[in-house]
């Protein structure tokens, strides 16, 4: 093994993908050495954006054969700093990877390169007269390599699942620079271990994925928007089940006043009613027949008779239904401006309300000088904490003393069978936290799984596992 | 006072139009309709009369098939009292719908009547003109700001360059612009109470008007697809592709 000079590494990167395809300008570094986590400088040597899956084999023979590391780069929009560049790594940028290919009407499948962008797939499905369900605050920007790799979840995840059941195929390049097509897209294939899952939410650390099947579904039909005023946080889960119990939903949202005042304070989206309550919770279902309407009218009445809620409104048009979504979607955008510390916990359904109960117990003595956003995908189980840094505090600081009460946090998160990480994936900043969701053993596990994927560790060393 | 909107249902402004495949016409199957953005603004303005104890009574009507009650009911949600359906599936022109609101206005005698100022479907922007040349009531159109004061209405009209205020005589028809108000969501409990509201069911044969029809729809086309951009290497290659192939130097 032989160290290789600034210049000779851009010539060689070069050979491989053109010299217009390797960028070392500063601006470029700073861009894609980076994702939405404001914790960590970005410092990679080079950008290199590959156009075929073989030239990303030879990327990763590159980088065996002289121990480089690299970082895997999609839409950059994750937010436990799985994408980032901090330890002069090169990164593999997709986005020139983002063709939608081999439509297939029957299979009801698409074939898109790693850099396909989620909103290009789900307009691409609408084309097609058919719908990729999966969807979150960030479709605009994430690539779909980069979903598969952290597993995304969103908005939609109670009815239609995470982007791991969306998967029919996959095309990655291994650790060892090995291309492997993984499930062939098959349905049904019981042929031993399907490897394709451990590169689903594998976060880069065992390979890249350059190419991926999806599937396709039928296109809801009138889906419609109630956001619904809860002043007891307690009472969420009984709307839950109260609506869930007698009818299909695509989602249950809710978010914290304070959150939605935050939304609101943007001034360019419109309040849902007068009446304020110190939670919401925004409830999404196809409406195909009068009935359905009656029902959720009649749930809502209900719900309003046991005390649980105090206002409601519904959407009477799409535009309505996506304005209402704002409430809820544009929370995370929206309070990025104050550094929040975020936390992304999920447990199961039923534990909800004693796991909130704990956890706001905790978060209120421990911060009372904070100000504390609740919101999340209740419906899953999965909850969103943000603690907004005030002003006075220095970065550092803000994060010493949040870091701190994550450590009491978690640990409800283990009293409960939790996950520290519902959604947002472990990267850097919950790595820390992986031992309060997985066992030892567990751990051990996966370290054997990546030694023998990536035994030189070069593919996005540092994140999730350490060799 | 009595205050009549006219309210029609259109395609949702949400939705992708789509073309049917022989440009006959757009392609409204299984495509979510709504109402009409401006005549949303035109309720909401009602209602907020209504509120400020000035109106006493806001009816509401829409000229269309059966299921544009939808669109009435969620007008009643939002506040107003009570409901007119003209019923008919005929393709609706301006001048039709202004006759049929004509009939409208002489029976129900409103001192005002609010509209959108046009349809997001046909975007003619005349309905509402045409109700003042056939009723000979004053009009004030694409109005940002309604106050009525006595037997007047003053209406701050959005004109290009600026705003005009015109005080009209009672009664008179004003059409709603964009900025007028902000339209509120409809409550649950409200809807639940619009439910009760009446809604009468007429034809265009019982208020007398003739559905004839004066115009023919020839043909609909989509916009032109955009043309994938190019990456320019310099400003020279830009200046002469300027020049030469896109002909605006």
């Amino acid at each position: 093994m032989t160290a290789l000079t600034q210049d000779a590494l851009i010539e060689r990167l070069s050979a491989i993908v053109g010299a217009d395809k390797v960028r070392t300008d500063a601006d470029s570094l700073e861009t894609f050495g980076k994702d939405w986590t404001k914790i960590y400088a970005p410092k990679p040597t080079a950008i290199v954006f590959p156009k075929t899956t073989e030239q990303v084999r030879d990327i990763v023979l590159l980088a065996n054969e002289h121990q480089l590391a690299l970082v895997p780069s999609g839409g950059r929009t994750g937010l436990s700093a799985g994408a980032v560049a901090a330890n002069g790594e090169i990164v593999v940028a997709f986005d020139y990877m983002n063709q939608i290919s081999d439509f297939n009407a029957v299979d009801r499948t698409v074939k898109c390169g790693a850099g396909v962008i989620t909103e290009q797939l789900q307009n691409y499905a609408e084309e097609q007269g058919l719908f990729y369900p999966v969807d979150f605050a960030s479709a605009g920007s994430s690539q779909i390599g980069g979903n598969i790799s952290t597993n995304a979840g969103g908005i939609k995840v109670i009815r239609w699942g995470m982007t791991r059941d969306w998967v029919a195929g996959l095309t990655v390049v291994t650790g060892q620079g090995e291309i492997l097509r993984l499930n062939k897209d098959l349905l049904k294939n019981n042929t031993g271990y399907d490897m394709r899952q451990l590169f689903i939410g594998g976060e880069g650390t065992l390979g890249f994925i350059t190419e991926a099947t999806m599937r396709l579904t039928r296109t809801p039909k009138n889906l419609t928007v109630l956001v619904l005023a809860i002043p007891e946080l307690d009472d969420v889960m009984k709307v839950l089940n109260q609506f869930q119990g007698s009818m299909d939903l695509t989602a249950f949202e809710f978010f914290s006043d304070k959150a939605m005042r935050k939304v609101l304070a943007r001034g360019d989206v419109p309040a849902p009613f007068d009446s304020s309550a110190d939670f919401y919770a925004l409830i999404e279902f196809e409406a195909v027949t009068d009935a359905d309407m009656d029902l959720s009218m009649s749930l809502f009445e209900q719900c309003v008779e046991n005390g649980w809620v105090v206002d409601g409104v519904i959407s009477q048009s799409e535009t309505q239904a996506a304005n209402l979504w704002r409430l809820r979607e544009d929370i995370s955008e929206t309070i990025s401006e104050w550094t929040p510390y975020k936390n992304d916990i999920s447990v199961v359904v039923s534990k909800v309300p004693p796991f909130l109960n704990d956890i706001d117990e905790i978060v209120t003595r421990e911060y009372p000088d904070f100000e504390i956003i609740w919101f999340g995908h209740i419906g899953d189980g999965n909850l969103h904490l943000n603690i907004l840094k005030p002003d006075a505090l220095a970065k550092e600081e803000f994060f010493e003393r949040c870091a701190k009460v994550s450590k009491w946090v978690f640990e409800i998160v283990q009293k409960y069978d939790g996950s520290v990480s519902a959604e947002h994936g472990v990267g850097m900043t919950k790595k820390p936290y992986l031992k309060y969701t997985r066992s030892a053993a567990e751990l051990a596990y996966m370290k054997a799984v990546k030694a023998v994927f990536d035994p030189n560790n070069v593919m996005n060393p540092g994140k999730l596992v350490d060799l | 006072m009595k205050v009549l909107v006219a309210v029609k249902r259109v395609i949702d402004y949400n939705v992708k139009v789509r073309v049917k495949p022989d440009n006959s016409d757009v392609d409204l199957t299984n495509v979510k309709m709504a109402m009409n953005p401006f005549c949303e603004i035109a309720v909401e303005e009602a209602v907020r009369l209504k509120e400020k104890g000035v109106a006493t009574e806001v009816v509401v009507v829409s000229i269309g098939p059966k299921v544009a009650q939808e669109q009435i009911r969620t007008a009643l949600a939002l506040g107003a009292d009570r409901g007119i359906l003209i019923e008919t599936e005929e393709k609706l022109e301006s001048l039709t719908v202004a006759k049929l609101l004509k009939a409208v206005v002489e029976k129900e005698q409103p001192q005002l009547v609010l509209m959108g100022k046009q349809t997001i479907d046909s975007d003619n922007n005349q309905t509402g003109q045409m109700l003042g040349a056939l009723t000979n009531m004053a009009q004030g159109t694409f109005a940002s700001e309604v106050a009525v004061d006595g037997d007047k209405v003053n209406v701050t009209r959005e004109i290009d360059g600026g705003l005009r205020t015109v005080a009209l005589k009672l009664p008179a028809i004003v059409t709603t612009d964009l900025r007028l108000n902000e339209p509120r969501y409809a409550s649950l409990p409200n809807i639940m109470k619009a439910k009760r509201k009446p809604l009468d069911v007429t034809t265009p044969a019982d208020l007398g008007v003739a559905m004839t029809s004066t115009l023919s729809l020839v043909k609909v086309t989509p916009p032109a697809e955009r043309q994938a951009g190019i990456k320019v290497g310099s400003v020279e290659e830009l200046v002469e592709k300027l020049k030469n192939e896109a002909k605006v130097l």
